[in-house]
């Protein structure tokens, strides 16, 4: 039945990209527009574990570099790097904490019905590795000993862009991002709210 | 059309003709070159790793898998034990500077706090990293790092006891190969040439289902193309060792190939004639586990393409040496038909004393020898008929055929012994002396739309009639498969592929036979296109849908699999 409702998922998920492509199929391909904007941006937050998640770290906050580019014309391509240092929500022997670095790459969209509000998606790659006592390292097989080496996973986000002001080059604004890592035996979910200032290059 | 091209090429051995016009797919990005196989929809694709595989198209007669079928375009292929393989893969690629990563999805990050119990095993990535200048007044130089940790956790406990470090350039979870070259090349006109040296650890699978872990150490691959004359030189200083067992051995090889290719002037002749020959040499030192016959092998081949008429082609492929021959030919007919139709009619035939002359004799195992030839030789004959017709943006097309072989290779086991998780065989190899037949039917239908949009639905079934507890594998009956790909707004592009495979089953390689179930399977690739820069940001989902399986004897789980690479051409 799982099967059934991911086929039936697929099926619709791709004829939606037939209805974008033909509402859109007018606008300027991309190596016209791709790159003719370009955007750096600071931002800090904090990232909120949920569903079982929470039982395993709190919430902390976070930093991070991001670039933003024009891609089509009504989408841009985006890529963040942030980090965050997570605390076991339970005390585990010999693990203080866990350095996590994440990047993401995907695209906003900046539907007209909404402007300024972007709504965006995209992919995550997520490093992490513990903060632990070497002299008392934990085993492989028992709980933080994975993350004593370094463990890498995937997942996928969806976010909103909402600018709050724009001044000449130079844009305020807040950023909410839903992530999901396809880790085991359960899927990974935290929200992560943070602001940010955003400095148009050219 | 991808599949229907590759079935066309390889059934025939030399290149076929399409009869109709190509829808030109891209399609879903192998995880690295060489892993094609893994997202191949038409026909039986067990992977146990990426150093080996079953494949075989439905519909290309015989039981073999089609890497067990040495013939000349596999000339720059390697040869890991008796297969031909296209990875670790030493093609010089475009230039271009790329970086590859990815991972078997699944670990527990955040869950490991929270999971004492059942906890999954560990995943692992995948790493590659690469770069080819472009070329200054012709001259490049390239160099490539690349090794896929997928497929590696199954068995990494029992291959970990042969080694005596990591057998790896990078990391620890004992992937089944890991490479890195570099070298400068020329390329010109008609020169095209290049030298690779480089370092690499291999586990090769061997006919007693043993991995075996070869370091090479180092490789050295010559390539030289001048006009139509291709010439390929390796050499290649091999260690083998069972750090368990106190054993090691080396193997110093020289391996090539000098091929005459049929030129354009002459591929508009009535005969068309290519040639060459392909070599190996080792000189063994203590415990290598395998022997070729006299220590070397030459087999001259020989390729014919005779076409009188558009509407009639005959083909033939001939390779003999003072041990082996192995023969591949076929007549082709293709009458009058409707424009934007085809109808093609065909015989082939394959013969030969062994389906890789060019392959070890002997394997050492446990005190027995294994040999790797049979007596006699194998005859398959294959008829075929197929049609294409095209109505504005949508093509159908199908094909039937009917297969006979004698004399197909096959194992005879004498005993198994398994050893903790890993099933081993003793016994030779064999032939199958009487009649196997086949009967297959493939459907398709493709639609496309400009260069937006190319749908493709393709099934097959096909039914064998043999001695089934002799065949190595028993192949799926049916497949169906669906593939589509977007390219939108002309810069970014979406490739997937849905498809299906009825169960498969090793007869051979353990005491119970293996089945692997059949099951359903999607991979999509999604890339950000900038054609202006030359750059490509690509992420590939692996294996979504399909339950997450061992496909081949002591091979490891086919898992869910993410891969993102980002190039750069110049």
């Amino acid at each position: 039945m799982a099967k059934m409702k991911a086929l039936i998922l697929l099926v619709l998920s791709f004829a939606a990209c037939a209805l974008a492509q033909s509402e859109s199929g007018e606008i300027v391909a991309a190596d016209s527009v791709a790159f003719s904007k370009f955007y750096v941006s600071i931002e800090g937050g904090e990232k909120y574990p949920f569903g079982d998640l929470v039982d395993a770290v709190d919430n902390t906050l976070y930093v991070g570099i991001g670039a933003r580019y024009a891609y089509w014309e009504d989408f841009d391509g985006i890529i963040l790097f942030q980090y965050s240092y997570f605390e076991p929500h339970d005390k585990i022997p010999h693990v203080y904490g866990v350095h996590e670095a994440s990047g993401k790459l995907g695209l906003d969209y900046r539907w007209r019905l909404i402007s300024p509000i972007a709504l965006g998606a995209g992919f995550i790659c997520n490093w992490t590795r513990a903060d632990f006592n070497d002299d008392g390292r934990p085993e492989f097989d028992t709980r933080g000993g994975t993350l004593t080496d370094n463990e890498t996973e995937f997942g996928w986000f969806a976010r909103l862009n909402l600018p709050i002001f724009t001044m000449d080059n130079y844009r305020a604004g807040l950023n909410v991002l839903w992530e999901q890592l396809w880790t085991l035996p359960e899927r990974s979910n935290m929200l992560s709210v943070g602001l940010y200032i955003e400095r148009r290059l050219w | 059309m991808r599949s229907f091209l590759n079935r066309f090429f390889c059934s025939f051995g030399v290149p076929g003709l399409l009869l109709a016009s190509v829808v030109s797919h891209a399609a879903v990005d192998a995880e690295m070159d060489g892993m094609e196989v893994d997202s191949r929809d038409d026909g039986t694709f067990l992977v146990g790793g990426p150093t080996f595989y079953y494949d075989r198209i439905l519909g290309a007669g015989g039981l073999h898998s089609e890497s067990e079928m040495w013939s000349p375009e596999k000339l720059r292929q390697r040869l890991l034990f008796n297969r031909m393989s296209p990875l670790p893969s030493w093609n010089p690629l475009p230039p271009s500077v790329w970086v590859k990563t990815g991972n078997e999805l699944g670990d527990l990050i955040y869950n490991d706090f929270i999971t004492p119990e059942d906890r999954p095993s560990n995943r692992t990535p995948i790493l590659e990293g690469g770069f080819r200048s472009p070329g200054f007044k012709g001259f490049w130089v390239t160099g490539r790092a690349f090794q896929d940790d997928h497929f590696s956790t199954a068995t990494m406990v029992a291959r970990k006891k042969m080694v005596d470090d990591e057998f790896a350039l990078f990391g620890e979870n004992y992937p089944l190969f890991s490479t890195m070259y570099a070298g400068f090349g020329y390329s010109a006109g008609t020169i095209n040439a290049s030298v690779l040296a480089g370092e690499e650890y291999v586990w090769i699978f061997s006919e007693s289902s043993r991995w075996l872990p070869v370091h090479y150490r180092p490789r050295v691959e010559t390539r030289i193309d001048v006009w139509n004359l291709e010439t390929t030189v390796a050499y290649e200083n091999a260690d083998y060792q069972n750090h368990e067992r106190k054993e090691s051995g080396e193997r110093r090889e020289w391996s090539g190939s000098l091929r005459y290719r049929c030129g354009d002037a002459c591929r508009r002749g009535m005969l068309q004639l290519s040639a060459g020959l392909a070599f190996r040499k080792v000189d063994d030192d203590g415990i290598v586990y395998t022997r070729l016959e006299g220590d070397r092998v030459i087999l001259p081949f020989m390729e014919l393409k005779f076409e009188p008429a558009k509407a009639f082609a005959a083909r033939a492929m001939l390779a003999i040496n003072d041990r082996d021959w192995l023969v591949q030919d076929s007549v082709e007919f293709r009458p009058a038909a409707p424009a934007k139709s085809g109808i093609t009619l065909g015989v082939k035939n394959i013969s030969g004393t062994r389906l890789n002359p060019l392959a070890d004799t002997e394997e050492f195992f446990d005190g027995d020898t294994i040999s790797l030839t049979a007596d006699g030789q194998m005859n398959l004959v294959q008829g075929y008929a197929s049609f294409t017709d095209t109505l504005g943006n949508l093509e159908l097309g199908g094909r039937g055929s009917f297969w006979a072989e004698h004399g197909a290779e096959t194992f005879d086991v004498d005993e198994y012994v398994v050893d903790e998780d890993l099933v081993y065989r003793h016994g030779d190899v064999d032939r199958i002396n009487d009649w196997i037949k086949g009967v297959t039917g493939e459907l398709w239908m493709s639609v496309w739309y400009q260069e937006m949009f190319a749908f493709k639905a393709l099934g097959g079934f096909e039914r064998i009639d043999g001695e089934e507890k002799r065949f190595e594998v028993t192949p799926a009956e049916f497949f169906a498969s669906f593939t589509a790909d977007w390219l939108l707004r002309k810069s970014f592009r979406i490739s997937h592929s849905l498809r299906y495979r009825s169960d498969a089953k090793w007869n051979l390689r353990s005491r119970d036979p293996l089945t692997v179930k059949g099951d359903w399977f999607w991979d999509a690739t999604f890339e950000q296109q900038f054609p202006l820069y030359g750059l490509y940001l690509t992420g590939t989902l692996l294996h979504v849908l399909g339950d997450e399986v061992i496909e081949t004897p002591n091979g490891a789980h086919n898992r869910l699999r993410f891969v993102c690479t980002v190039r750069k051409t110049f």
